[in-house]
């Protein structure tokens, strides 16, 4: 897939709750672009990528379309849509190996490839050796790459932040941003990152939005 | 440390101890009259010597193996059944309004008495039950009522159709519930979007990523069942096979015999009972290890979907079926308690007549006023003990041992049909002649549990603070139990109470042993009537049987609005 066809278009996208208007947001977001959705709590933040993953709750409704590469995708089911999400809780499978968890996200294919891709992608982390260790026993730093590991290498076309790096603490938060800003620069994603940090909005070097006031600066 | 003596902080202090010693020595007196007896050992009849005639005789009855056989299957592939349902439409409805629906639509088939649910199942599955009468002769061409052995086939499949609609609730609402626990629905929740945006299909990203995190807490409800029902008696009776019948109904059966050196040799059979229990057990944790070790590779081969839409195209059927075929059952009840003449393959009455409301309302009141006393007067006991043990607890600062709390289970972890002929001999033994105690006794044994289990997680999330301020103020332990503690609980004393009552009024073996044909119930009174008397009768009693439960859970609900609702 050529990265240039990753642009994402939001158009005239209006959310509801409960009838009342909660934001407004028409904006593009080219490959390799990260933009920054920041704003207060209950400003809708989260409401956004749930909308963009197509997993809206349903206590909300919305209006607008969602082109990805031109395609209209509104209507497509979130598991086709090819948009992974990365929570601020790494979500590591507990029943899975740290390997198993990455290979959870990869495409069916030879599992020997499979094996030296998530072996190498490990490294590329300093997680080498770490394959059969259980979730559970690595250090939230640990677990917060693993979780980007297994979102990179499922090959999406867009990536949703959802606060991220919110639980790391101060040093961690500022090296795993790096780690994650720079895999997707180079793998040409197209990003949304959900924030109330304005560090994260200026290490993302890119538009930022704000729900409280949804314009581009 | 304060201690403070006084009366109340004392019976607390005891309760968890009267508590323990209430139920495992009914358990441990009963297992003991049936090891001793079973081995040939029954004084009573002049049997003194120790040997192994039970056994001999009880391997040598004609259809003996046909028996472990019939109780395995039907246990195991009901079980099976219910948990694979129960996945489906877990699955497939997962984080839909569709669920919460269901639920609704199936937790009032968790208080129906399994004799009442039996009953009604078998009404609607015989050769002149409303299915083949909604069905001909359009669809069927019979014009008279087909010769097929439906219910009581040999092999067991009404048995396994029985257990399986009635374990389907109870795991689907075991799973409900450990799925609305905060932390875990947040992480099923977080994991499922994980695998939706990673590309999953739906029910493939339930199976993948929710259910290896939910079965832990579906586990011990599943071996539950499968010990319950391995050991049932009201199903297999109402709608199994009689020749032979599965190893429970048969023992009840020997034990009941006129001739009571059969005593020895049902003894002998309530211990094997136990060894099939615990097979049924050993089995499923074995299916539970292969399916672990086939399906592990495949979470991770990367696919994306197993014929999901199949799947649920499959769930939407299944799941009309079995809403269709209970409220076809219930309607059917209600058909027959008023039907004159019914003439096949009509789907309606030719007449309707209140006649047999009137004739069974005539000969009930005792029944049902014996009933409602046995059943308040375990309830109460039960009630009493477990608000006190869960004080205990909060006095102490510890949750209760392991043991103690697996202790309280014990009555529904051992068969129920190896422990209770063996109360009945220890209490001739004694001499005890207290007909109505040793019934409410027998029902507090199975009562118990579940007014516990239903009272300890709204008990330990009390907010403590109330009660220290209630403390600082002055007020004694007691007062704080009774003045600020329980009005907080009452919705869910409320509900303990309901379903306490319901779990009593649905009893059929320790009414029937221990009251020894002195106290009838309306579960004993519809059972006995089910096995041949008119079905229009027995649907009355079935009605009044879903009736009596559903009132007591009416009144938990009405109670809380009408008296406790704030003021303004």
């Amino acid at each position: 897939m050529d990265p240039a066809n990753n642009m994402l278009s939001i158009q005239n996208l209006c959310i509801y709750k409960n009838e009342s208007r909660l934001f407004t947001l028409d904006t593009n977001v080219l490959a390799g672009e990260i933009l920054t959705i920041m704003g207060p709590s209950g400003s809708g933040k989260s409401t956004l990528l749930s909308w963009l993953s197509g997993m809206l709750d349903p206590a909300f409704t919305a209006e607008g379309k969602l082109l990805l590469g031109g395609q209209d995708i509104s209507q497509t089911a979130s598991h086709l849509r090819r948009i992974a999400l990365l929570f601020q809780d790494p979500l590591l499978f507990n029943h899975l190996t740290v390997a198993g968890n990455i290979e959870f996200g990869m495409q069916a294919s030879q599992s020997s490839s499979k094996k030296q891709r998530i072996s190498k992608a490990l490294a590329s982390v300093d997680l080498s050796g770490m394959e059969t260790r259980a979730p559970k026993s690595l250090s939230g730093g640990q677990q917060a790459r693993v979780a980007l590991l297994r979102v990179l290498l499922n090959e999406p076309r867009v990536i949703l932040l959802d606060e991220p790096f919110s639980k790391l603490d101060s040093q961690l938060r500022q090296a795993t941003r790096e780690l994650v800003f720079e895999q997707i620069r180079q793998r040409g994603l197209t990003a949304i990152l959900v924030t109330h940090d304005q560090s994260d909005a200026d290490a993302a070097a890119g538009k930022v939005i704000n729900l409280s006031n949804p314009r581009s600066t | 440390m304060i201690v403070d003596t006084s009366l109340f902080t004392r019976w607390v202090k005891f309760s968890p101890s009267i508590l323990i010693t209430l139920l495992i020595m009914p358990v441990v007196a009963g297992l003991l009259g049936v090891i001793l007896p079973a081995f040939g050992w029954l004084p009573a009849l002049g049997e003194d010597t120790v040997d192994l005639r039970g056994f001999e005789a009880l391997f040598a009855t004609p259809g003996f193996v046909k028996m472990l056989a019939l109780s395995f299957s039907t246990s195991f592939v009901s079980t099976f059944f219910a948990v694979l349902l129960s996945i489906l439409i877990l699955g497939n409805y997962f984080n839909s309004k569709l669920l919460g629906h269901i639920q609704t639509l199936l937790g009032p088939i968790l208080v129906i008495p399994h004799a009442a649910a039996a009953i009604a199942i078998g009404f609607l599955i015989a050769p002149s039950g409303l299915i083949m009468r909604l069905f001909s002769p359009w669809l069927s061409g019979a014009e008279l009522p087909p010769d097929i052995l439906l219910p009581n086939d040999p092999y067991g499949f009404s048995i396994i159709l029985g257990l399986t609609l009635k374990e389907l609730p109870f795991i689907l609402l075991m799973a409900m519930a450990a799925m609305q626990q905060k932390e875990i629905k947040q992480a099923i929740e977080g994991q499922y979007k994980v695998a939706l945006s990673l590309g999953y299909h739906p029910f493939t990203s339930f199976c993948k990523a929710v259910l290896p995190m939910l079965y832990p807490f579906i586990r011990l409800p599943i071996y539950a069942i499968l010990a319950y029902s391995s050991a049932s008696i009201e199903i297999p009776l109402i709608l199994g096979p009689n020749t032979p019948p599965t190893l429970a109904v048969a023992i009840m059966q020997w034990f009941n015999d006129v001739d009571l050196h059969l005593r020895i040799q049902a003894s002998a059979g309530a211990l094997v009972q136990i060894m099939l229990t615990l097979c049924v057990l050993f089995t499923w944790w074995l299916l539970e290890q292969c399916v672990k070790r086939v399906c592990l590779s495949s979470l991770i081969n990367g696919r994306r979907t197993y014929a999901d839409v199949t799947w649920k195209f499959l769930t939407h059927c299944i799941t009309l079926v079995v809403l269709f075929a209970i409220v076809l059952a219930l309607i059917g009840l209600v058909l027959w308690s008023f039907a004159g003449y019914w003439s096949f393959p009509k789907a309606y009455p030719d007449q309707l007549v209140t006649q047999h409301w009137q004739s069974a309302l005539q000969q009930l009141p005792e029944t049902i006023s014996d009933t409602i006393l046995v059943a308040l007067a375990a309830t109460g006991v039960a009630l009493f003990l477990a608000l006190f043990t869960l004080e205990a607890e909060q006095q102490r600062r510890t949750q209760l041992s392991s043991f103690t709390s697996l202790m309280i289970y014990l009555p529904l972890l051992v068969p129920s049909i190896a422990f209770l002929f063996g109360i009945v001999w220890v209490k001739e033994i004694i001499g005890i002649n207290a007909v109505f105690s040793m019934v409410v006794v027998g029902h507090l044994l199975f009562v118990m549990p579940y007014v516990f289990l239903s009272l300890a997680t709204s008990y330990r999330k009390l907010d403590l603070r109330y009660a220290k301020v209630a403390a600082s103020l002055g007020r004694s332990p007691w007062s704080v139990f009774y003045s600020v503690k329980l009005p907080q609980l009452m919705p869910p004393i409320l509900f303990s109470s309901a379903l306490g009552l319901a779990i009593s009024f649905s009893q059929y073996l320790p009414t029937l042993l221990l009251g020894g044909g002195r106290i009838n119930t309306l579960t004993t009174e519809a059972v006995a009537i089910a096995s041949g008397a008119s079905r229009r009768i027995s649907a009355v009693y079935v009605i009044l049987q879903i009736l009596l439960p559903a009132f007591g859970f009416i009144l938990a609900w009405l109670i809380p609005k009408l008296f406790f609702r704030p003021r303004y």
